[in-house]
């Protein structure tokens, strides 16, 4: 007996996401991960001032935003000959950083957590938090007044196994709140830096235009350690309680088991997270040559599969066979994971950065081993252990940061060149090709985080990264998907990104 | 903590005060967040061709903070980013909005009207979507620089059709009072100002682009601290210096917004603080033209 089950929209989660399952003996046999919207960014970008692609890349993605303008103002300079000064860097990689601590604590309390909690269970609530008192009295007027949808955005949900535990599920509501404020406070952080969020003002090709100013780095340090201490005390806590609460949870969704990232936060000796790939578990120096994008099943005009840096976009909606709008990039032709379980992978496995003896700690003080990680709770523990560990080292980078230095190089340009621009997003492997004719853009490309996680198949049949994470997926037929809403959110959807 | 008419009234003052208003307003304010809170006025949230950038900065509110704003200020029947509703209950939630009418529709984002599947929600073109929302809306906000002009997406070549909410609904023949508020993203503080405008007081006065005046009616460059730099021809000779950013090619001159005055993040910072230009995010003409770049720096005799 196989039945269908969609989910569509998949909400919570940046964008424009669509889940196709076939369900047999209660289990996913199939999955299809569709991506259901296109702009068109890379055309657009065409025969522009070099200049505008990273203001104009920025605005692929309202939560990653901070990621491609780092992207884009490496392609460019590497196009046109620019290094940015030592100062630029470190600001910009404590503007990314301030944005990763955004993106991860977004994604596992206003996201994720969701899914594991009865949001109901507020109503019983006799204790004395006035945050949780002022939510449940809002929520019962909400009951009262007879009003169509009560406690949205919090309610209807989908039915599942939520787990009966009022610390667990009226802690992480209270926590819900706080990470708003905290959430809000790393924007203030980015924007220190950053001149607004989202979209910033001041990374620019040759390194960052509001300098070092002693004052505004304390007014971050004072920030960063307000928003460290709710990563050790509350988030790390919340996703290791998770874990014991939802075991099942800790097991499935494993993925395909191959890891890549293109490494960053260059400090004075190298990227602090490595870049290479792990495959049947040993780690490999990265090569980009052997990226290709598959369009088998995508809505883009047919090509065979060809390095970003010949890429073509043209639309083509009713493509016969294509089901989503993301490209399929694949690594020596396999699909791969990517993101903060990837970097933890790949720096653990080259064993650099001490994040292999970090994780052992982390997994030895949870009390949880290490065949937990490729899991749906897995990614959500190494997001939180990434945003700890990157929360004490920006702290050194602050202390880099020389006030009578530079932060921005003399402008140059020449009128030709091809650039590579790779980072790595909070969602994983960012790269960005540009080729400059004439000193205007003629070609742009962009292989976002989400492209490899949420690619459709390609030539060879092959599923992308989540669609075989689904597969195999114990469901429970009373339930509507959200065991696969569960899994497909410990990949971190940007879907705007994805597609662009 | 209950919510009492006295925290309504602390909290009409507040906005009041913040958006420039006489404090005889207050008590008509409170019944407005009464009816905010009691689901009387709600807010239908929708996203088009978006980056999510607007959500986010709504998110980035200080005055309210965002959980009060999630819980007090707002009731949200939908929201694409913040419902815990899914797949089917996702659906079900904002077609049982629709049916029920009345409330005010947010719209973040542009409209595909060319390949009209190039944004879609459950089994629906999102510009039919908009059209059986629109129809049954109070009245609606276009939140963002896409939605209000079409944005960086409708620059050339604009393959997806692209297209503000008010061109669209003039489109599909929809009648429907449209509130413009452009920037990318829009400010918190123009989004919730606008919004409980509408609710209490009605549709706010707007400007011939269909932007509240409150917001849009000051010309940055003028507002701008770096103004008397200008006057006195101290111009920045390259990103990052002192003076004013004029010659790089900032568009404060002709931009309205009052970014200037109010700051980003809690006022943490702005871009022109941040020492870069102002590039006309709020602009109707925003990133259309590719020959009018955002910076003048590969120009041959910029120094001259």
């Amino acid at each position: 007996m196989s039945r269908s089950v969609s989910i569509g929209p998949v909400t919570r989660i940046e964008g424009h996401l669509r889940i196709d399952t076939r369900i047999e003996n209660n289990r996913i046999a199939e999955a299809w991960s569709m991506g259901e919207m296109f702009r068109g960014f890379e055309t657009l970008l065409v025969d522009r001032d070099p200049l505008d692609a990273p203001v104009i890349t920025q605005r692929i993605c309202g939560v990653c935003s901070v990621s491609h303008a780092i992207a884009s103002c490496k392609a460019v300079e590497a196009a046109i000959g620019l290094k940015a000064p030592r100062n630029g860097r470190y600001l910009r990689s404590l503007t990314l950083g301030a944005n990763y601590l955004q993106s991860h604590i977004l994604n596992f309390y206003h996201l994720s957590a969701l899914d594991f909690v009865r949001v109901e269970e507020l109503l019983d609530y006799r204790g004395k938090d006035p945050v949780l008192r002022g939510l449940k009295i809002w929520a019962s007027q909400e009951i009262s007044s007879g009003r169509i949808l009560p406690i949205a955005p919090f309610l209807p949900k989908l039915p599942a196994d939520y787990v009966d535990n009022n610390n667990w599920n009226l802690g992480a509501l209270s926590h819900y709140l706080e990470a708003l404020e905290i959430r809000q406070e790393t924007h203030e952080m980015t924007s220190l830096f950053g001149g607004k969020m989202p979209h910033t003002a001041s990374l620019v090709p040759g390194g960052v235009t509001c300098g070092v100013d002693p004052a505004v780095v304390e007014s971050f340090r004072t920030r960063l350690r307000r928003v460290r201490r709710f990563i050790e005390l509350t988030y790390i806590p919340d996703v290791i309680a998770a874990a014991r609460l939802y075991p099942q949870y800790a097991q499935g969704g494993q993925g395909v088991q191959r890891y890549l990232s293109y490494g960053g936060f260059e400090e004075d000796n190298g990227d602090w997270l490595p870049a290479g790939t792990v495959i049947e578990d040993r780690f490999e120096p990265l090569d980009t040559a052997a990226i290709k994008e598959d369009l088998t099943a995508s809505r883009f005009r047919q090509t065979i599969a060809k390095h970003p840096r010949e890429g073509v976009t043209v639309p083509e909606e009713d493509k016969k066979g294509a089901y989503s709008w993301l490209k399929a990039p694949r690594y020596k032709g396999l699909s791969m994971e990517v993101g903060p379980l990837a970097r933890i992978m790949v720096a653990a496995t080259a064993n650099s950065a001490g994040v292999g003896d970090a994780l052992q700690a982390f997994l030895r003080e949870a009390n949880l081993p290490a065949s937990v990680l490729p899991s749906v709770l897995g990614r959500h523990a190494a997001r939180a252990l990434e945003a700890l560990l990157l929360s004490q080292q920006m702290e050194t980078w602050l202390d880099a940061l020389k006030p009578e230095e530079a932060s921005l190089a003399p402008y140059q340009t020449r009128p030709n060149g091809y650039g590579e621009g790779l980072t790595e997003a909070p969602r994983g492997a960012l790269g960005h090709w540009i080729t400059i004719r004439n000193d205007k853009i003629e070609r742009y490309q962009c292989v976002a985080p989400s492209t490899w996680n949420f690619s459709p198949r390609d030539q060879h049949q092959q599923p992308g990264p989540v669609e075989a994470a689904l597969t195999g997926i114990e469901v429970n037929e009373n339930y509507q998907g959200i065991e696969a809403a569960r899994t497909v959110r410990s990949f971190d959807p940007c879907i705007a990104c994805a597609v662009h | 903590m209950k919510i009492t008419r006295r925290a309504f009234l602390k909290d009409a003052s507040l906005l009041i005060a913040w958006l420039g208003l006489p404090q005889t307003l207050t008590p008509s304010f409170a019944k407005a967040l009464e009816e905010l809170a009691g689901g009387q006025a709600p807010l239908l949230w929708l996203q088009g061709q978006s980056c999510s950038g607007c959500s986010v900065s709504l998110l980035n509110s200080t005055d309210p903070g965002p959980a009060d704003l999630l819980t007090r200020y707002l009731s949200l029947y939908f929201h694409q980013t913040i419902s815990a509703a899914t797949g089917k209950s996702a659906y079900q939630s904002v077609d049982k909005a629709i049916a029920k009418g009345g409330y005010i529709l947010a719209i973040e984002g542009a409209v595909p009207l060319t390949i009209k599947g190039a944004c879609r929600f459950a089994d629906e073109d999102f510009a039919d979507l908009l059209y059986r929302a629109a129809a049954k809306a109070y009245a609606v906000v276009s939140i963002g620089t896409c939605a209000a002009f079409g944005g960086i997406l409708s620059a050339p070549p604009n393959l997806t059709g692209a297209t503000s909410v008010a061109k669209a609904l003039q489109k599909g023949n929809i009648n429907v009072p449209v509130i413009n508020l452009p920037g990318c993203p829009a400010h918190p503080a123009w989004m919730i100002g606008s919004l409980a405008h509408v609710l209490k007081i009605g549709i706010p006065e707007l400007d011939k682009q269909g932007r509240p005046m409150k917001f849009y009616s000051q010309n940055l460059h003028e507002q701008c601290p770096y103004f008397s730099q200008y006057q006195k021809k101290n111009f920045a000779k390259a990103l990052g210096d002192e003076g004013c950013l004029f010659k790089m090619g900032c568009q404060g001159v002709v931009t309205q917004a009052d970014c200037s005055m109010r700051g980003w993040n809690g006022g943490t910072n702005w871009c022109i603080r941040a020492r870069s230009n102002c590039i006309g995010c709020a602009r109707p003409q925003f990133a259309n033209d590719r020959n009018f770049p955002f910076f003048r720096l590969n120009e041959k005799d910029l120094q001259a």
